[in-house]
């Protein structure tokens, strides 16, 4: 029964396996998961931020707990796209599920100059454009939050992409989180992910000082679930549906169950994140359980699920 | 270390636990069992690596065993793993025994205090790189701080046993007598070096117990302990190592008079970690890379926690 369901999804033109991803910044470049899962099981794969010179990143500390949550604060620590085209671009090569690298910067001409350098390399099926970093002092969020400077790196991206898909990664720091996704499409996104962590805080007590280094830093993990989920639906109902382009949903996904309430929301393909420091195999059972669910509800193909909330 | 590494593989293992005793006042000792896989893999682990353990669906003690100091923060859910080095490592048959040494310092590792013999936990591991011997070493000093000793002690057994000809002496310090996670009378021990803990002792070590606030031992810093023995001692220091593992504080102080006597310094660095498996990015460890001023950062769960003490800069 559960053989017969076909969760594989056609994302913004590229055929995946099937809809679950692992996030960016949480599955490193692939090598570092290996032990402890089948890479291969995954629909798609998403590196961490690649700027184009190399980032030490943010002093320590970089990550916090908190209550069903953690805030990191890394600063798009990498190693810069020319190393990694050189190191690690030869092993993902080798994997069957679609890579993204997700593209990073201070300014809108760092952005592009990673985007050229990869958009030849046929290991890559697309881009996903990180203007919704918190912990950066310069690009990252800043890009992200007004609609003008989200076309304008859009656009550009876009035109240095070439043939690859560009997916535009938003935050959920603004005021109207579908005003952002427009504009973001009509620059030419193919895809949208959200969101992206919330800027945070926490205070030590005893030394009336931030526990991060960088003061502040990306809230992740299941604290922010119900958030996502909400966000997702609305981005869907007020601009994806109508304009076709496929959202990945994150935020906060531990289990299958989690993940598919992104998909009845609208995503159509889930990110995997802050669950892969926990159970590095997670993902490959997220892919099973929601296959299980589809043969329990009797869902021959997982599109038929796809952005299908029902009324109250 | 003697490399008798087969292809075990790190991985996510479930263990059993065997015991879980607590020494002192603040200190735990957990016994954790591992079979098949996991087993060939903590076997052949070595001191300084660590385990990540999954707390966060251990119960919590009852109120009246909460400590007054964590009664705001027990409650908090626990999202992420935890990480652990071990104090000892032994193999039965087809099963390997991992020892663990913990204190309470907060919602986790309080959860851990009631986990009990027949209880399972969820154990990414082994995880890192541990301390290793260069060539040519003929006299070992063990540096620890408080819970430091952990690693140390595993450390003590693994040097006595492949390295018979290496003379390894162990300095133990706290800031008083109830930090130290041994099971003596802390009062009646010695205040010169002798056969004292017999933690250390049981692998014929002489060790020399410091506390900040004399209420042990030697009254003063282990670190200032451990220089004052050095300016009596007349060896070389190219055949001397210290392996340190405490607060960071103590760890840049031991660095200080290693390097300030030509000894090699190996040290344990602890960080906040998500992950422990390379992925998050989150422990840092500053390093100093080529020429003088440039730094790099490392990450204390891959390229750590043990790391040569000449190359790290050490945080204020």
């Amino acid at each position: 029964m559960k053989d017969n369901v076909d969760i594989s999804v056609d994302f913004a033109g590229i055929r995946l396996a099937n809809p679950v991803f692992t996030a960016s910044g949480t599955c490193g470049y692939a090598d570092e998961l290996a032990d402890f899962m089948d890479i291969n099981v995954l629909g798609a794969f998403i590196t961490k931020s690649i700027t184009a010179k190399l980032r030490k990143g943010n002093a320590t500390p970089r990550i916090v707990e908190t209550d069903s949550g953690m805030l990191n604060a890394i600063g798009l620590a990498n190693i810069g796209v020319h190393k990694f085209v050189e190191e690690k671009l030869p092993v993902l090569e080798k994997l069957s599920p679609a890579v993204f690298v997700n593209v990073a910067g201070e300014t809108v001409d760092d952005y592009v100059a990673v985007a050229e350098r990869l958009a030849s390399e046929s290991a890559i099926a697309g881009f996903e454009l990180n203007i919704s970093c918190p912990n950066v002092a310069k690009g990252g969020i800043a890009f992200g939050t007004e609609p003008e400077q989200v076309a304008k790196i859009t656009s550009a991206v876009k035109k240095a992409a070439g043939e690859k898909v560009l997916m535009v990664k938003l935050s959920p720091a603004v005021t109207d989180i579908s005003v952002i996704a427009r504009a973001a499409i009509e620059a030419g996104a193919d895809a949208l992910s959200l969101i992206n962590t919330f800027t945070a805080m926490v205070i030590d007590i005893e030394t009336r000082k931030p526990v991060l280094a960088n003061k502040t830093g990306g809230l992740s993990g299941p604290a922010i679930k119900p958030i996502a989920v909400y966000l997702v639906n609305k981005v869907y109902n007020e601009v994806a549906k109508s304009t076709g382009i496929p959202i990945l949903g994150m935020g906060g996904i531990m289990t299958a169950s989690d993940a598919i309430q992104f998909i009845i929301a609208g995503a159509s393909a889930v990110g995997v994140g802050t669950a892969n420091f926990i159970e590095p195999g997670c993902a490959a059972k997220i892919v099973e359980g929601v296959k299980s669910y589809c043969a329990r509800k009797k869902i021959a193909n997982i599109k038929e699920l796809i952005g299908t909330l029902q009324d109250s | 270390m003697t490399n008798n590494c087969t292809d075990a593989k790190r991985g996510v293992f479930l263990a059993t636990v065997k015991a879980n005793k607590q020494i002192g006042q603040r200190f735990y000792r957990i016994r954790l069992e591992f079979l098949g896989a996991a087993a060939e893999a903590f076997a052949n682990s070595k001191p300084g690596q660590f385990a990540q353990l999954d707390l966060s669906g251990i119960a919590l003690p009852a109120a009246k065993n909460i400590p007054d100091k964590l009664a705001n923060t027990a409650r908090r859910n626990i999202l992420l793993r935890r990480p652990f080095s071990f104090v000892d490592i032994t193999c039965e048959g087809d099963k390997t025994l991992v020892d663990i040494l913990y204190c309470v310092v907060g919602p986790a590792s309080l959860r851990m205090t009631t986990l009990s013999a027949g209880d399972s936990v969820s154990v990414i591991g082994p995880l890192g790189n541990g301390f290793w011997v260069p060539e040519g070493k003929k006299r070992v000093l063990l540096v620890a701080g408080g819970m430091g000793v952990g690693p140390l002690q595993h450390l003590a057994k693994v040097l006595t046993t492949d390295y018979p000809d290496i003379v390894v002496m162990a300095f133990a310090g706290a800031r008083g007598a109830g930090d130290l996670p041994f099971e003596a009378r802390l009062d009646e021990i010695a205040q010169q070096l002798g056969f004292s803990l017999p933690e250390f002792a049981k692998y014929g070590i002489e060790s020399l117990v410091a506390t900040d606030d004399g209420s042990a031992g030697w009254h003063g810093l282990v670190s200032d302990c451990l220089a004052e023995w050095l300016g009596q001692a007349n060896f070389a220091g190219k055949d001397m190592i210290i392996y340190s593992c405490g607060p960071e504080a103590m760890l840049a102080k031991v660095a200080d008079t290693a390097r300030a006597k030509d000894i090699d310094c190996q040290v344990s660095m602890e960080r906040m970690m998500a992950c422990g498996i390379g992925v998050c990015q989150s422990c840092a460890v500053e390093c100093k890379a080529g020429r003088p001023g440039k730094t790099i950062y490392k990450l204390c769960c891959k390229d750590g926690p043990v790391f040569d003490s000449r190359e790290v800069v050490f945080r204020a």
